[in-house]
């Protein structure tokens, strides 16, 4: 991308050319900016892009509306409104393709700060991954507000043009598409042919009839499409602007104006720790300061000696965020699985994946604990207890176990309650308070920032010894997605 | 499982088995069709030596090479990973991972919640049925509803399936891509935790469910009976508890207690009770709608380990590879074959080698043939790659 940053402004675009750079509400970005503009109009409109993007994460985090429905839709523009960003209201509100010079402002506005944003966000792999959820969201939810002949200009704008199937080969498979296509009126609908890899979204949920390689799409379905299309260019203009982050920076005045954007979202990764928590008192800690998904990990694996990979992972990380050393990692885990195995049997095939998970083995990232959202989005199988227990446990489960545990029936009914809604993170948040006996009505993101705020609580409890600055080498900070080398066939 | 043996002959007889049994040449056209346009030595290949020790990151150029490999480390077990843009090794960490073939792992041990027979390790021909029905259903998928057709079956030594798909497209399938695939099939869903672990809803049924139930219903009610689901009050209570609607779980639950211990007769009784139900309460059902299809899903569809599926560079076991542990040999078998297998008739090395062993003659014919079903699949997947480049070169030409 090509900004000049000037300290003003004094050219006025001219409305004309607006007119033919910006001939529709929604785009594709795939033109970056070439206009000068100001450092603070810079600033500003990167600012309100970032709240922008986060009131869309609160809206189903916190907030724990359902994505793209009406209510979550109503939440994010009310949202906009408050922190007074009309124009983004009015382009997210219904998409189309009037002149007004408002409208051609906002898609002005918009085309720009996204392009400020994807240098903000392209440097590590955690921020690229929130950056493209956010502005896939957005563009779904755009696309989700626009008008018949709005999509029809889309469409023709950005030269997509798909033939539909014809009437007698629609005819043969009508069956199918009806079974498969979770739609009404699939026969006044025209079907599209597209290849299944095209519309994985609609693969996944199993939304889409399939046949041969192919899936057959209403014009409805065809957000689908965009959106993975938009993705995978997204995805490859983040890695592209990433290498080039260097010419960008030349300027002093962005880089920190960048970094401190990146700053005010990207929040703690806990992959270092700040204090030593000796394993002797994991017992105590596990019934006073783990969220329920850490103290169910850690209760099996007492009874079971042993767990499997999904929660060896999500544990062990979690572990080395509240500060367990890996020798005590290491005698932790090997204490229990020797109860079960032999120590040479452990020694070759676990010793090594805790190695790894303090970054000691393989290719040496220092790997960062599981979010909350990273946890409840896992695969959680047969044989497996690891995820998030408001997620992947059955209600009647998760109420004898509160109960095991003693908590009041009040604290109960509110936290079944808020898992039954579906609101994960709210009911961990209930659990939380009645855990500690106050109202502090926390939002939990994070499993290790659970256990900070316990402690916080706790402070003066439990013994704390504050690390030493140890030496150590620079690691480098990668995705955790990225572990998926490490998984040996063990199960043979 | 049959078989005198011991792990301690396996030095000796593994470079005898690899020289004179293991299918080398066409071992290595699978691999070297299977990572075009990068050459063969992009490949990673892993041994595991006696003492569990692993190497990483072995490639080979040809089948000599790959002979003189096996000659030299004798592998216990040998795995497969996945196509680099250049020949990986150990110290290298910038190699990027460009293809692999689109795999799936089911190991009967995920069926230890609801088969009866055996656990963990062991199988035996009642529980082996399970593998039969996971086959069927994900051949007819893979084939049927994404058009692929280089489809590879291995048995995986013990107690298990894999399934290696070599078509380029889904040779080239990114992550997100494996994730849907893999999700696409995956319907039950949940982990100790969970008793319900399939909810299918409340709307149509998508025509590959219907598909798979169809061919559950061929083997559900031998399945019934084998097992024996219902038998004991264990059992019937781990039924009770796939129940959501309370008034009719203790329904059944009167009916099926009090009636003779036969599963398929407790099963008929559910069926009826269950209707009676549905047709009294009227518009009260839709939670429940699919409970039938639900129950016989949790019972019998695949089971399928779809972190493996998911990830490009997960090390899967070798066609033809020995395990270590039961001897047994990795055949190549026919996905409309499956039911026929026995398990005691699949090749081992100790019968394989040893010519007075009494199983000796029908495990080397079974080994041909095994031999002879990876021979067809690669002989197709050799085809259809050079109709692909054909057509690919032409495509180039025209612009
Ligand atoms: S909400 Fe987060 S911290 Fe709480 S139990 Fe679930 S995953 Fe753990
Ligand atoms: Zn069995």
């Amino acid at each position: 991308m090509d900004l000049n940053i000037r300290r003003k402004s004094t050219k006025l675009p001219l409305t004309g050319s607006l007119v033919e750079t910006y001939p529709h509400d929604l785009q594709m970005y795939k033109i970056p900016p070439t206009e000068d503009i100001t450092l603070q109009e810079f600033e500003t409109l990167a600012l309100e892009r970032v709240t922008l993007l986060r009131s869309l994460a609160t809206a189903t985090t916190l907030k724990g509306l359902r994505v793209y429905s009406e209510e979550w839709t109503d939440y994010v523009i009310g949202e906009l409104r408050t922190q007074g960003l009309k124009y983004y209201a009015k382009l997210c509100e219904k998409s189309s393709c009037a002149t007004t010079e408002a409208d051609l402002q906002a898609r002005r506005k918009d085309h720009i700060a996204h392009f400020i944003l994807r240098l903000a966000y392209c440097r590590t792999e955690e921020l690229r991954r929130w950056f493209i959820a956010r502005e896939l969201e957005l563009f779904k939810m755009r696309f989700a507000t626009m008008r018949g002949e709005a999509v029809e200009t889309f469409f023709k704008l950005n030269n997509l043009c798909y033939t539909n199937i014809s009437d007698e080969e629609k005819s043969e498979i009508i069956h199918f598409l009806r079974e498969s296509t979770p739609h009404p009126n699939i026969e006044n609908m025209k079907f599209f042919k597209v290849k299944f890899f095209e519309v994985l979204d609609l693969v996944k949920m199993r939304k889409v009839y399939l046949s041969g390689g192919y899936a057959y799409i209403p014009h409805k379905d065809f957000i689908s499409v965009l959106s993975a299309q938009y993705r995978t260019q997204l995805k490859q203009s983040l890695a592209v602007a990433c290498h080039h982050l260097g010419e960008i920076e030349q300027d002093e005045r962005l880089v920190s104006l960048l970094k401190g954007l990146h700053q005010s979202y990207s929040g703690n990764d806990y992959s270092d720790a700040k204090a030593v928590i000796p394993i002797e008192t994991l017992d105590s800690l596990a019934v006073k300061s783990f969220p329920l998904c850490m103290r169910q990990l850690h209760d099996q694996l007492r009874v079971a000696h042993h767990l499997k990979h999904g929660g060896r992972l999500q544990y062990g990380l979690f572990l080395k965020g509240i500060g367990v050393t890996l020798e005590d990692s290491l005698r932790f885990w090997r204490e229990e699985f020797t109860k079960i195995m032999e120590l040479d049997k452990f020694e070759k095939q676990y010793a090594y994946n805790v190695r790894y998970n303090y970054g000691k083995e393989g290719s040496k990232r220092n790997y960062s604990p599981f979010s909350c959202l990273k946890i409840i989005n896992n695969t959680v199988g047969p044989g497996d207890c690891h995820g998030c227990p408001y997620r992947h446990c059955d209600v009647g489960i998760l109420k004898n176990r509160l109960q095991g545990y003693g908590f009041d029936a009040q604290a109960i009914g509110e936290i079944i309650d808020m898992t039954k809604k579906g609101h994960f993170q709210i009911a961990c948040s209930k659990y939380f308070d009645a855990a500690h006996h106050c109202d502090l009505g926390l939002g939990i993101n994070h499993p290790n920032q659970y256990f900070e705020e316990s402690q916080k609580i706790a402070k003066g409890d439990i013994k704390v010894e504050v690390k030493k600055e140890p030496k150590k080498a620079p690691i480098k900070k990668e995705a955790v997605d990225e572990l998926d080398e490490m998984d040996f066939d063990e199960a043979m | 499982m049959v078989g005198h043996y011991d792990e301690n002959m396996l030095p000796e007889m593994l470079p005898i088995y690899y020289t004179r049994l293991f299918p080398q040449n066409i071992f290595c056209r699978w691999l070297t069709c299977g990572s075009y346009p990068q050459p063969l030595s992009n490949r990673e290949l892993s041994f595991t030596l006696a003492d569990d020790v692993y190497l990483r990151y072995l490639t080979i150029c040809n089948q000599k090479e790959l002979q003189t490999l096996l000659q030299k480390k004798c592998p216990h077990k040998l795995d497969i990973g996945a196509v680099y843009n250049t020949k990986p090794s150990i110290g290298r960490h910038d190699a990027v991972v460009l293809s692999r073939e689109l795999v799936f792992d089911i190991d009967l041990t995920d069926y230890d919640e609801v088969r009866t027979c055996c656990q963990e390790a062991k199988v035996c021909e009642k529980c082996w049925k399970f593998m039969i029905i996971a086959c069927e259903i994900i051949d007819r998928t893979l084939r049927e509803d994404f058009g692929f057709q280089s489809i590879l079956w291995v048995f995986s030594g013990r107690r298990g399936i894999h399934c290696w798909v070599s078509d380029y497209e889904a040779r080239t399938l990114d992550s997100p891509g494996r994730g849907a695939v893999a999700d696409y099939m995956c319907l039950i869903m949940g982990g100790d935790n969970q008793n319900k672990k399939v909810h299918l809803g409340s709307d149509n049924l998508h025509s590959s469910i219907r598909r798979a139930l169809t061919i559950i219903d061929k083997y559900f009610e031998q399945l019934l009976q084998e097992q024996e689901f219902l038998s004991t009050s264990d059992r019937l209570d781990k039924m009770l508890k796939m129940i959501p609607d309370e008034t009719l779980r203790s329904l059944v639950k009167k009916s099926l207690e009090s009636m003779p211990e036969a599963s398929l007769d407790r099963w008929n009784t559910f069926i009826n009770v269950y209707e009676n139900y549905c047709r009294e309460s009227g518009n009260n059902v839709r939670k429940i709608r699919y409970l039938v299809e639900e129950i016989k899903i949790q019972y019998s569809y695949p089971r399928l380990d779809v972190n493996v599926t998911k990830g490009f560079n997960h090390l899967l076991k070798s066609p033809f590879s020995i395990h270590p542990k039961t001897g047994k040999v990795s055949v190549v078998f026919k996905p409309n074959n499956a039911k026929n297998m026995k398990l005691d008739e699949i090749p081992s090395i100790y019968s394989l080698l040893d010519d007075s062993s009494p199983d000796h003659v029908q495990h080397e014919t079974n080994m041909r043939a095994a031999v002879k079903n990876f021979q067809e699949v690669v002989f197709s997947l050799e085809k259809s790659e050079a109709i692909r480049r054909k057509a690919d070169a032409n495509m180039s030409l025209e612009f």
